[in-house]
């Protein structure tokens, strides 16, 4: 059976630890240089204490960045590490910004999907349709 | 076996006494909790939880447990009468109910009580907070103990689980 290596990148919004994708992730850089409407700084990651780096991602062909406090780095895990959330988790979070948890020294991390997390920001800040 | 009049199993054969139903007891909010102890396959320590984004409030976090992530349900937010706390020492039971498997997260742990049938009353009136998921009420040498529909509690947490971008903190 194979066993794939998922390739992870590990960062932190206050004082909780995400990981995301390596392959969702565009680049990763400063934020200082972009435009206020590109960022995401509230997001159901919680509100992060600096402005200062950000997970660029793309949504609908237009870059978004979603700003965090330290971007810790790669890690990468083999793939039954990457796991569902528990049937009742899931039942009760409705955000598909959750794509699962992945265990980490055997310690469940939420797997964000930056790309659904920020289109489900963008949308709540959407005006209502007339 | 079931009874629908009572809303919780009676064992009628292997129990103290023919007409005791077992039930497993929980300390919550303060008072004595119980619900059907088929329920309950173990009781664990709680482990450091991880919080998940957009989890409602009686969602509180996940843990491993020999290797299973399990969601902790806290009753007590549930029911909007506060949080358990979670510490080193916290203990919860391990329920399962139709699909979900969740732990019960308590501010400590009784065990088995059998109480004879003819003991467990009818639940207050009363439909607000945890009395909405009573199914009945009864005495036993340590007192009062509230009798809880577990299966009907987990499905109402499923079913108030807030909507997609909600629980923004």
């Amino acid at each position: 059976m194979s066993d794939e290596a998922a390739q992870l990148i590990l960062f932190q919004v206050a004082t909780s630890v995400f990981a995301t994708a390596v392959r969702d992730v565009v680049r990763i850089g400063s934020v200082r240089e972009i435009g206020a409407d590109e960022l995401v700084l509230d997001s159901a990651l919680g509100r992060p204490y600096s402005r200062e780096r950000g997970i660029v991602v793309t949504l609908d062909g237009a870059e978004r960045t979603l700003v965090v406090d330290r971007v810790l780095g790669t890690r990468s895990v083999p793939a039954h590490a990457v796991q569902p959330l528990p049937a009742f988790a899931a039942a009760c979070i409705r955000s598909g910004a959750l794509a699962g948890l992945v265990l980490v020294d055997d310690v469940p991390m939420p797997l964000v999907d930056i790309p659904n997390l920020v289109r489900e920001r963008v949308d709540r800040a959407a005006p209502p349709p007339p | 076996m079931w009874d629908s009049r009572t809303g919780f199993a009676q064992r009628t054969e292997g129990g103290p006494r023919g007409q005791d139903a077992w039930f497993f007891s929980l300390r919550i909010l303060g008072g004595r909790y119980a619900f059907e102890a088929a329920l309950v396959t173990e009781v664990v320590r709680l482990g450091p939880l991880t919080r998940l984004p957009a989890a409602p409030s009686f969602l509180p976090g996940v843990f491993t447990h020999r290797g299973e992530v399990l969601p902790v349900l806290d009753i007590g937010q549930l029911v909007g009468q506060g949080s358990i706390p979670v510490r080193a020492s916290t203990r919860a039971a391990i329920v399962h109910c139709g699909p979900w498997k969740v732990a019960v997260v308590s501010e400590a742990v009784e065990g088995l009580v059998a109480i004879p049938r003819r003991a467990v009353e009818p639940p207050p009136a009363e439909s607000s907070g945890v009395a909405e998921f009573l199914a009945g009420v009864a005495q036993d040498r340590k007192g009062a103990v509230a009798i809880l529909d577990m299966p009907r509690l987990v499905e109402a947490a499923r079913a108030r689980a807030v909507p997609a971008g909600s629980a923004t903190p």
